[in-house]
């Protein structure tokens, strides 16, 4: 998995002083991170260090949930501006669709595999119809989805398999142009056919969008990480670099170490 | 043009709420404007002692007095039928009934459930009628007649919640039974039915609340303006929301207008302390399961 | 060899006995739909002749000139409760969609107790508050007739039914919302977006149901219309006209006590309730069957 450009980054996101709450409870503090462009960051830790909440706190996603207070900054540069997360973007939509997210479970919408796609493309991006159906292909063949659904597009998005439906939402949120993908532990529901497959997809992906994405398998994080952040109580405990990684002694060893 | 619309939506959401409770707050505000002047022992009784009326040693003559009596026989009768009926029905389908009989009995309540009260008050109506002509030629509309159809009218509205009640109880409290030894019936005697018994009571408030307060069926069989008290089940009786369409196209003066809207009052406050019992039982409820999982 | 205790056989003819019971309190359900359709039908048998059959199904009724037609209260039935439904449906669509995202959720919450107790209060209540609060003032307003009428009733039905269609969306909305709550904010759409794009085409179903159900509570109900409407036997020509419903036929009918005739007209009617009211909830149970988007629910519990 060698890749020919090992070229310095330029940042993509910025992230300062970042502490979020829950009903008084902190979930993360002193978070300090960037994140660079065209690099996949994989966030490790153990369950209720704050990964999900880290990867929400930038698409604001943590404000969908009562009682929630997030100080600090996150900027995020888009189109070559930098802009800050938290104060430039009202509404919140335009941030949400320029950094683009997949969950756990995939949870296609309960419609047909277009409809998928089309709905936040015409409602969200503003697209005019006559865009659609090129912008549609576009997105199913990033996902090599294409050739598997090209001729079923009107068929209910639930009769996919579980790696298909993935991919489709995967789909649906590079559809949006996003610059940032978030991606919170995409495969945890998949067989390990339908991993290996968004495991390639994702390397093919990752030197166009800056990547930060939630692991939980460690061989995982091995082949896909530019970088590795390590979360624990909330705190940012740890980060590595592909040096690191390239090492497989090492990497044990610091892992062992960590949990 | 996709945000005016958002917004455009937004407000009629709003809208709708606004008037929505504009309406509820004019429509209690206007009783209690109009009712709450009214209240007091004199709309109960009028000039009789108020403890020769509650013996039945006197009868009430322009109080409401015997509607809240004849609703309160009424709501009793009832119930004795439609509760203990309706809460064995409603386990059946929960714990018996499987597949064909389920979806067929179901059928049924949906059916009786969709009845509207003046068919159902029709009904009573009519097996007057045929009770005339056939065994017995004196048959009449009677409080025993009205508390038959009214069970009938709620049945359903017990069953389903009974249904509803047994079948959300989390899956660890349906092992406990069986993993002591015991049978089907003792696991849902002594683990099921007091893990729903919350659920089921508040569907029965909410049941009586519907049985006090239904007019059409009555209407059909058996009340009456001005009876007094019943003394037996085959006796004509008054009913409290009988009275209050009754006065309202028919009172004579000024002082039935007012006691039509006291009494108005009193079935809104009737009803309404029956809702908050139930609602806070469910309350109660939701919280504990919610606590165990 | 196991051994069974004595008790076992007593307890095992215990639970025989048991289910026997439940399930006879079961069938009373079942028999008393049954037994209610075969008396209106039997009451409705000497209308067979087809002279009687044509004076109930005409258009005038002058009982005391030998017209029974109930032709009018149908029309008048369905006006209402159509005329309620329009009235009713976009309110609780708009009322559920705040309590699913638009208003904070304290108000969210309150809204949703507010229709509960809404459709705890009786409906001789609304017809009651109906007959001192609106009716005079469309009387002021409009400045013709009584002030009963079709809208009047219309009105106060659409506060009646309401309570019933928001609790039905809301069930919808409640299966559907919470699992794409998420993945739509984190698409882009704003609360209002996700509703009007998202929840509400894909809650078609519930939709109907509510529809469905919001117009067979508004045919069946009788005291709104009795107190309200006005109850002249006519086919309405404008909203401000008065009109009878069949529901309100049946209770001025037998508080009247008429003849013979007049009596077979009311079962009637009750028939043609029952009927209309059997096939909303057998619509109501086809709306409910498992549908495919239940498959997702599956998937993501």
């Amino acid at each position: 998995m060698e890749r020919a450009d090992l070229s310095p980054r330029e940042p993509s996101v910025q992230i300062a002083d970042l502490a979020v709450h829950f009903a008084g409870r902190a979930a993360l503090h002193g978070i300090n991170l960037t994140l660079e462009a065209g690099q996949m960051t994989v966030v490790i830790g153990p369950s209720g260090s704050g990964k999900t909440t880290l990867l929400r706190a930038i698409n604001r996603l943590n404000e969908c949930f009562p009682n929630c207070r997030t100080v600090g900054t996150v900027r995020i540069r888009l189109d070559g501006r930098w802009v800050d997360a938290y104060r430039d973007f009202r509404p919140v939509a335009e941030l949400r669709r320029r950094v683009g997210m997949v969950f756990q479970t995939p949870n296609v919408l309960p419609c047909s595999i277009e409809k998928n796609l089309s709905i936040p493309l015409i409602r969200v991006a503003g697209l005019s119809k006559s865009r659609l159906p090129g912008r549609i292909e576009w997105a199913l063949r990033e996902v090599e989805l294409w050739d598997e659904v090209k001729d079923r597009l009107r068929h209910n998005a639930l009769t996919l398999s579980g790696g298909q439906q993935q991919r489709l939402c995967l789909a649906r949120a590079l559809a949006l142009k996003p610059q940032v993908l978030l991606l919170d532990e995409p495969t945890a529901s998949l067989d390990f056919r339908a991993t290996q497959k968004i495991e390639r997809l994702l390397l093919k992906l990752r030197d166009r969008y800056t990547i930060l994405a939630i692991s939980h398998s460690l061989g995982q994080t091995r082949r896909l990480a530019d970088r590795v952040i390590v979360l624990r109580d909330g705190r940012l405990a740890e980060q590595f670099d592909r040096e690191h990684l390239e090492d497989a002694e090492t990497f044990e060893a610091l892992l062992e170490e960590i949990f | 043009m996709q945000k005016t619309l958002d917004s455009l939506f937004v407000c009629f959401a709003w809208l709708a709420g606004l008037v929505t409770v504009g309406m509820v707050g004019l429509l209690v505000g206007f009783l209690i404007w109009r009712g709450a002047g009214t209240l007091g022992l004199e709309l109960f009784f009028a000039d009789t002692p108020p403890a020769a009326a509650l013996l039945g040693r006197q009868p009430v003559f322009d109080g409401l007095w015997p509607a809240v009596a004849g609703t309160l026989l009424l709501v009793i009768t009832s119930s004795v039928i439609s509760i203990p009926l309706g809460v064995a029905s409603g386990v059946y389908l929960a714990e018996y009934a499987s597949g064909r009989w389920r979806a067929l009995l179901g059928l049924g309540v949906d059916l009786l459930a969709g009845i509207p009260s003046i068919v159902m008050g029709l009904f009573g109506f009519s097996m007057i009628l045929l009770l005339r002509k056939t065994l017995l030629p004196s048959a009449n509309t009677c409080l025993l007649l009205a508390a038959v159809c009214l069970a009938l009218l709620v049945l359903p509205y017990v069953i389903r919640t009974t249904q509803t009640a047994m079948e959300s109880l989390p899956g660890h409290l349906r092992l406990i039974g069986p993993a002591l030894g015991m049978t089907r019936g003792q696991n849902i005697r002594h683990v099921l039915l007091p893990g729903a018994g919350r659920g089921i009571l508040s569907g029965a408030i909410l049941a009586v609340g519907r049985t006090a307060e239904d007019t059409a069926v009555i209407l059909m069989t058996g009340v009456v303006a001005t009876g007094g008290i019943p003394q037996r089940l085959s006796d004509k009786f008054e009913a409290l929301p009988f009275t209050i369409f009754y006065l309202a196209a028919n009172h004579a003066d000024r002082a039935e207008l007012n006691r039509a809207f006291g009494a108005a009052l009193v079935l809104l406050a009737l009803t309404g302390i029956l809702f908050a019992m139930a609602y806070w039982l469910q309350r109660t409820l939701e919280r504990r399961w919610k606590g165990r999982i | 060899m196991i051994s069974t205790p004595r008790r076992s056989r007593s307890t095992l003819s215990g639970e025989r006995w048991l289910r026997g019971l439940l399930l006879a309190a079961t069938l009373v359900s079942t028999v008393a739909v049954f037994s209610i359709l075969g008396f209106l039908v039997y009451f409705c048998l000497p209308l067979a002749d087809p002279a009687r059959l044509a004076a109930v199904a005409s258009c005038t009724w002058q009982p005391f000139q030998g017209q029974f037609g109930i032709l009018p209260m149908v029309v008048g039935s369905l006006s209402l409760a159509a005329g309620a439904l329009v009235l009713a449906f976009p309110m609780g669509v708009g009322i559920c969609c705040l309590a699913h995202g638009l208003a904070p959720r304290a108000v969210a919450r309150a809204l949703l107790v507010l229709i509960h107790f809404m459709a705890s209060i009786p409906t001789v209540i609304y017809a009651f508050v109906s007959v001192f609060l609106l009716v005079p003032l469309m009387r002021q307003w409009f400045e013709r007739g009584s002030g009963f009428s079709l809208l009047s009733a219309a009105l106060t039905l659409a506060v009646l039914v309401l309570p019933t269609i928001v609790l039905l969306i809301h069930i919808r909305f409640e299966q559907i919302d919470p699992p794409l709550r998420l993945a739509s904010a984190a698409l882009g759409f704003s609360p209002a977006g996700e509703l009007l794009w998202v929840i509400l085409p894909l809650s078609g179903r519930g939709l109907a149901a509510a529809a469905v159900l919001g117009f067979g509570r508004a045919i069946g109900d009788t005291m709104i219309s009795l107190m309200v409407a006005g109850n002249a036997p006519q086919f309405p020509t404008s909203m401000l006209d008065s009109i009878r419903t069949l529901t309100a036929q049946i209770a001025l009918v037998v508080a009247t006590d008429s003849q013979t005739p007049a009596y077979h007209s009311i079962f009637a009617c009750g028939l043609i309730l029952f009927l209309a009211t059997g096939v909303v909830s057998l619509t109501i149970r086809r709306l409910r069957l498992p549908s495919r988007e239940s498959l997702f629910h599956a998937k993501n519990a």
